[in-house]
């Protein structure tokens, strides 16, 4: 499905071009380079037990990311949008995060239509605004977050009216949202076997993500997936969906509220690829008040459950919350978060056992050098106790500390 | 050097012969709490008030994120210019009566637009909702926006002028068309007035916008 969209991208930018020929190109991008010291185990793409990124056998300093967050915009409504990013973990990975026709017109009488066909995220992540759906908080995710940006997307179209918060209505406004999508089968995949982890590696469209060897994955009940997931291929050919609202109470006080289902068949697997349909349902809040034009409070909590095999062999119910708490000053800003995730394991398998929880802490400093130039500095304080690190190395519970210093330079096109 | 100095006193004493022969009018605008009002939209019409052809040098312009000035008053038939100082695009729109328009997405600095109908035109920006900006277009080549005081200089040669009726709007009001007006009496007695507003302003609006705020 991915790729089905990467291919018609060419015909989508033609068709739009024929409703007119004034074509605007623009956007913004950011190359970034990160120095990191933590404890120096495998990540799971390497593959290995590891929960941060980069993990063994990186270089300490490294291009982090590149990405390219474009649009090009063909009349008063329509447009396409991209973006293109590069890592270089653990393979130098280069492709698309999201790639769509947006169809967006004026707010006549307070309100507007939004319509939205291709790859991208749907707008659960009030901690994701920034360029390439990355944080303007921290440099690593949350949990919720990080896994929204490694295993979840939708490929399909979705529609939105909006009535826009404005000066003029005081703030208020609101937004309702629904999608149908293909694609996004094999989301959870890494919550089962990895468990939720806090990182900013977003995966690309196609992608392919390893994971460590996990005992289970050698039983005859198991014996048929990959050691891998690609969490963005359809394997059973039914469509998912997804409902979102958005409320603006004031200029100070937001919420949204989604339910995502990709409607997954859990008997369907892609035996050439390795790849399960899990059925992954979730619902997602998130809340951003502003205590003064400096300093904002974001929340978001998710529940939800993933299931595969003819009779949900695994099944796992999960949730996570986090809390942040950021302060701008001038060129700076501060920002702290807390945070908790679980995943449990509800199927009678013995044999592969799939809980896991950890909470971790984050605080972080970002510093605007210059109008192209972000320096910073974050700690991040992770403890994750694992069931299957048992089977490995006896110990399944593991704290990680991780120091990082990264500069960011930011272009506009 | 003589001749310098000769030629200075001559420049002053012109200046100051032309200042003593057109008169202004002062006027402060409060509210109906008595303050000094900012940011009123003023003008006079009348006998007396000629309306010449507008000049062309009116402009909107967009510089980070928000419309500069805030708020622009322009005569009738006047030509106004929305160039874009910021490196994103803008998409510039009214829905109003008096100017129903829309500039799409652009940089740089897009092709003028005539405002041949006197009223109130809202200006939003449909890229960035937050975006807020007015056209106050008036019959009149008297006007001004008040300063933080609630002042405005109107030149007027008040001898000549008939009888006016001064306008005042602004942003609070709860109906924006709803212009204030008021007939003005005696005003060759004097060179400054004040007026109260008749109608309750709305509260004003904290800005906590922060670029962030489309999730």
């Amino acid at each position: 499905m991915a790729s089905m969209i990467t291919k018609l991208s060419p015909m989508l930018a033609l068709f739009a071009i024929g409703q007119t020929n004034a074509v605007e190109v623009s956007g913004h991008g950011q190359l970034q380079a990160t120095w990191q010291h933590d404890d120096n185990r495998k990540a799971w793409y390497q593959p290995g037990w590891g929960v941060t990124r980069f993990g063994q056998a990186e270089s300490d300093l490294a291009l982090s990311r590149g990405v390219v967050d474009w649009r090009v915009d063909f009349d008063s409504a329509w447009s396409l949008h991209g973006v293109m990013q590069y890592v270089p973990d653990p393979d130098d990975k280069l492709g698309f995060t999201e790639l769509y026709l947006q169809y967006r017109t004026l707010p006549k009488n307070g309100r507007r239509l939004i319509v939205r066909t291709g790859g991208f995220y749907p707008s659960f992540s009030i901690e994701n605004p920034d360029i390439g759906w990355s944080s303007p908080y921290h440099y690593q995710y949350s949990a919720i977050n990080a896994w929204i940006g490694e295993e979840v997307r939708v490929f399909g179209s979705e529609v939105a009216v909006e009535q826009p918060s404005t000066r003029r209505s005081r703030g208020k406004g609101y937004k309702g949202v629904a999608g149908i999508f293909k694609g996004n089968d094999p989301a959870g995949t890494l919550l089962a076997w990895r468990g939720f982890t806090v990182h900013d590696r977003q995966s690309v469209f196609n992608e392919s993500i390893p994971f460590a060897a996990v005992e289970s994955l050698n039983t005859p009940q198991l014996q048929h997936q990959a050691q891998y997931v690609e969490p963005f291929t359809e394997i059973d050919g039914r469509f998912g969906y997804y409902f979102g609202y958005h409320h603006d109470f004031s200029t100070r006080s937001a919420v949204n509220v989604y339910w995502y289902d990709n409607n997954g068949d859990p008997s369907k697997i892609n035996y050439r690829t390795g790849q399960y349909a899990w059925d992954t349902k979730f619902i997602s809040a998130a809340w951003r008040y502003k205590l003064s034009t400096q300093t904002q409070l974001l929340f978001q909590g998710m529940a939800g459950n993933t299931a595969m095999g003819t009779n949900r062999g695994v099944d796992n119910d999960f949730n996570s919350w986090f809390l942040l708490l950021t302060h701008k000053r001038n060129a700076w800003r501060f920002s702290v978060r807390a945070e908790q995730f679980k995943v449990i394991d509800k199927d009678d398998w013995q044999f592969d056992p799939n809980q896991s929880h950890g909470h971790g802490f984050t605080i972080t400093a970002k510093y605007q050098l210059h109008s192209n130039w972000i320096v910073g500095a974050e700690w991040l304080g992770l403890t994750t106790t694992v069931a299957n690190r048992e089977a490995f190395n006896g110990k399944p519970k593991q704290t990680d500390s991780v120091w990082r210093l990264s500069a960011e330079y930011r272009f506009s096109l | 050097m003589q001749n310098l100095t000769l030629l200075r006193c001559l420049a002053i004493a012109l200046v100051a012969l032309q200042s003593s022969a057109v008169d202004a009018l002062e006027i402060q605008v409060l509210d109906n709490d008595k303050q000094p009002l900012a940011n009123a939209a003023v003008w006079l019409e009348g006998e007396g008030v000629a309306h010449l052809a507008p000049e062309n040098g009116f402009k909107m312009e967009q510089k980070d994120k928000s419309f500069v000035p805030h708020i622009l008053m322009v005569p009738t038939g006047a030509q106004v210019s929305f160039p874009n100082l910021d490196s994103i695009l803008h998409h510039v729109y009214s829905f109003s009566p008096a100017k129903p328009f829309e500039l799409k997405l652009y940089r740089d600095d897009p092709k003028k637009v005539l405002f041949d109908k006197a009223g109130i035109v809202e200006l939003g920006c449909n890229i960035h909702d937050w975006m807020l900006g007015y056209i106050v277009v008036v019959d009149s080549p008297l006007f001004a926006v008040t300063d933080s005081n609630g002042y405005v200089t109107l030149d007027l040669d008040l001898g000549q002028a008939g009888a006016l009726q001064l306008h005042v709007w602004h942003e609070r009001f709860e109906n924006l068309e709803q212009v204030e007006q008021h007939q003005l009496s005696g005003l060759s007695n004097t060179s400054s007035i004040t007026y109260q507003l008749k109608q309750t302003l709305i509260a004003p609006l904290q800005d906590f916008s922060d670029g962030f705020d489309d999730y």
